[in-house]
């Protein structure tokens, strides 16, 4: 009467989850832009329509994210769409959002959109002084924004005194 | 003369029919004979009325068929029962016949029936080890190691059943976490607090391999594992519409996950440098935490051994 033990048909190493870093960090960006959404007040004339993000670089990650958010989000009304443009873009965007790669062509963007409003976010320290309205950047390892306010009323925006207060303050 | 003889005659035959009413009077003749024919019902009856008696508890062998008996009914009725009763009796009769009787033979008897029945509680044990039963697969564990010890006290050999028992365990705390993922975000907060006290418990498996064999690959590469999945999660759960205080806290509590992942991959890497789940799991974890220098060093080294 001998009776063969198990062979433990265990996990011998558990498996990291299927999704990459790089989408928890986009998904904290995801948060952010959405938060915009709320504490920025567009003019009478950009609340109809979609909400237009558009993206100037490229990171799919980032995207899908924001399109995976447009699925489920809405602005006010407004359906969010994101589309990936070219710094010269004609597309009337609410938020345009210059990626780290491209961020030499902040100039250029800001030319663009010089009488349009439009919230500019970048991605690179010191870009809210060269006038990008929302700067994301890393303090403590953790993902912060810098915020210049006359960048971003310069655009015809107005911003909530509760967003100046939480992001770190550029002049 | 011939009268005397005919009456010494009765007189043996009274004597013989005496001794031969008086043996199958003896309990222990008869639980046994029941035992026997397969009576294991009436074996039982008499066994635990004899266990009552002053004189037979203090027979070994008294208590080498109780478990012998025992162990039958287990074999005959309660074999699918993890938390088998029978089996119990059948363990506590041979560890006191084990104490009880020293002679040669039975100690080996018993030692053979303690191992047999300690192999069904450990193959219990494991099978138990699920998102449902895992906790009287501990209970059986404990047991299995109480009883294991009776009839090998090497810590080496039963170290390894150790190890792999808890890397099951391990496995079974870390699917829980997987499972709950796909669990609706109001459960997911009701469930909080159980997931943290899963995360803990599943560290807690993987250090006590950790202690058991200092340089176990596996068990702190899925400790680091466990921290970085469970900080990452805590963002992945998120609402698009959380406000910036609450993403914050998120923020705070996964990146202290993160520093409480890092030395765990960090020593799994130094163990095995070239283990490509672990290069990619610091590569994850440098980039969660905006460190991109460490991040792009593990991806080039990452990349390296992929291409051979």
């Amino acid at each position: 009467m001998k009776k063969q033990i198990y062979i433990l048909l265990s996990i011998v190493f558990i498996t990291l989850g299927a999704d990459r870093p790089e989408e928890t960090n986009a998904k904290i960006k995801a948060i952010y832009i959405y938060n915009f959404t709320k504490y920025i007040e567009w003019p009478e004339s950009y609340r109809q329509g979609n909400f237009v993000i558009g993206i100037i670089g490229s990171n799919n990650t980032l995207i899908n994210e924001l399109n995976k958010m447009a699925t489920v989000k809405t602005v006010g009304n407004q359906h969010l769409e994101i589309k990936n443009i070219s710094p010269t873009s004609d597309v009337g965007c609410h938020i345009i959002y210059l990626l780290s790669d491209n961020s030499m062509q902040l100039a250029e963007v800001m030319e663009k959109n010089k009488n349009k409003s439009t919230l500019i976010i970048t991605d690179k320290a010191g870009l809210a002084t060269k006038g990008a309205g929302i700067n994301f950047v890393v303090q403590e390892n953790k993902q912060k924004i810098e915020l210049n306010k006359s960048n971003i009323e310069r655009y015809k925006l107005k911003v909530a005194s509760s967003l100046v207060e939480l992001a770190i303050q550029v002049k | 003369m011939k009268h005397v003889v005919k009456k010494l005659g009765m007189i043996l035959m009274l004597l013989i029919a005496s001794v031969v009413s008086a043996q199958e009077e003896d309990p222990l003749r008869v639980a046994i004979s029941h035992l026997q024919k397969g009576s294991l019902d009436s074996a039982k009856m008499v066994i635990d009325q004899l266990i009552t008696d002053p004189q037979a508890v203090k027979d070994g062998n008294v208590w080498y068929y109780r478990g012998f008996i025992y162990k039958s009914i287990y074999n005959k009725w309660e074999k699918k029962d993890k938390q088998s009763n029978s089996r119990m009796e059948a363990l506590k009769a041979f560890k006191q016949s084990l104490a009880i009787d020293t002679t040669k033979v039975t100690i080996a008897e018993n030692r053979k029936n303690i191992k047999y029945l300690t192999t069904t509680l450990y193959n219990d044990a494991c099978t138990s080890l699920d998102s449902i039963d895992y906790k009287l697969g501990i209970e059986t564990f404990e047991l299995f190691k109480e009883y294991y010890m009776l009839i090998d006290s090497s810590q080496e050999n039963f170290k390894q059943y150790n190890i792999k028992f808890l890397q099951a365990l391990g496995s079974v705390y870390a699917k829980i976490f997987e499972d709950d993922k796909a669990v609706k975000s109001e459960i997911k907060e009701a469930n909080k607090n159980k997931k943290a006290e899963l995360l803990k418990l599943a560290v807690d498996a993987y250090s006590k391999i950790i202690i058991l064999d200092p340089n176990n690959n596996s068990a702190y590469y899925n400790i680091g594992t466990l921290y970085y999945e469970h900080g990452a999660n805590l963002i992945r759960q998120l609402d698009y519409g959380t406000d910036i205080p609450t993403l914050n806290d998120a923020q705070d509590n996964t990146f202290t996950l993160y520093r409480q992942s890092l030395p765990y991959l960090e020593k799994a890497y130094k163990i095995d440098p070239t283990r490509i789940q672990t290069l990619y799991g610091l590569y994850s974890i440098y980039y969660s935490l905006n460190e991109l220098e460490k991040s792009n060093e593990f991806k080039r080294i990452l990349d390296e051994i992929e291409k051979k």
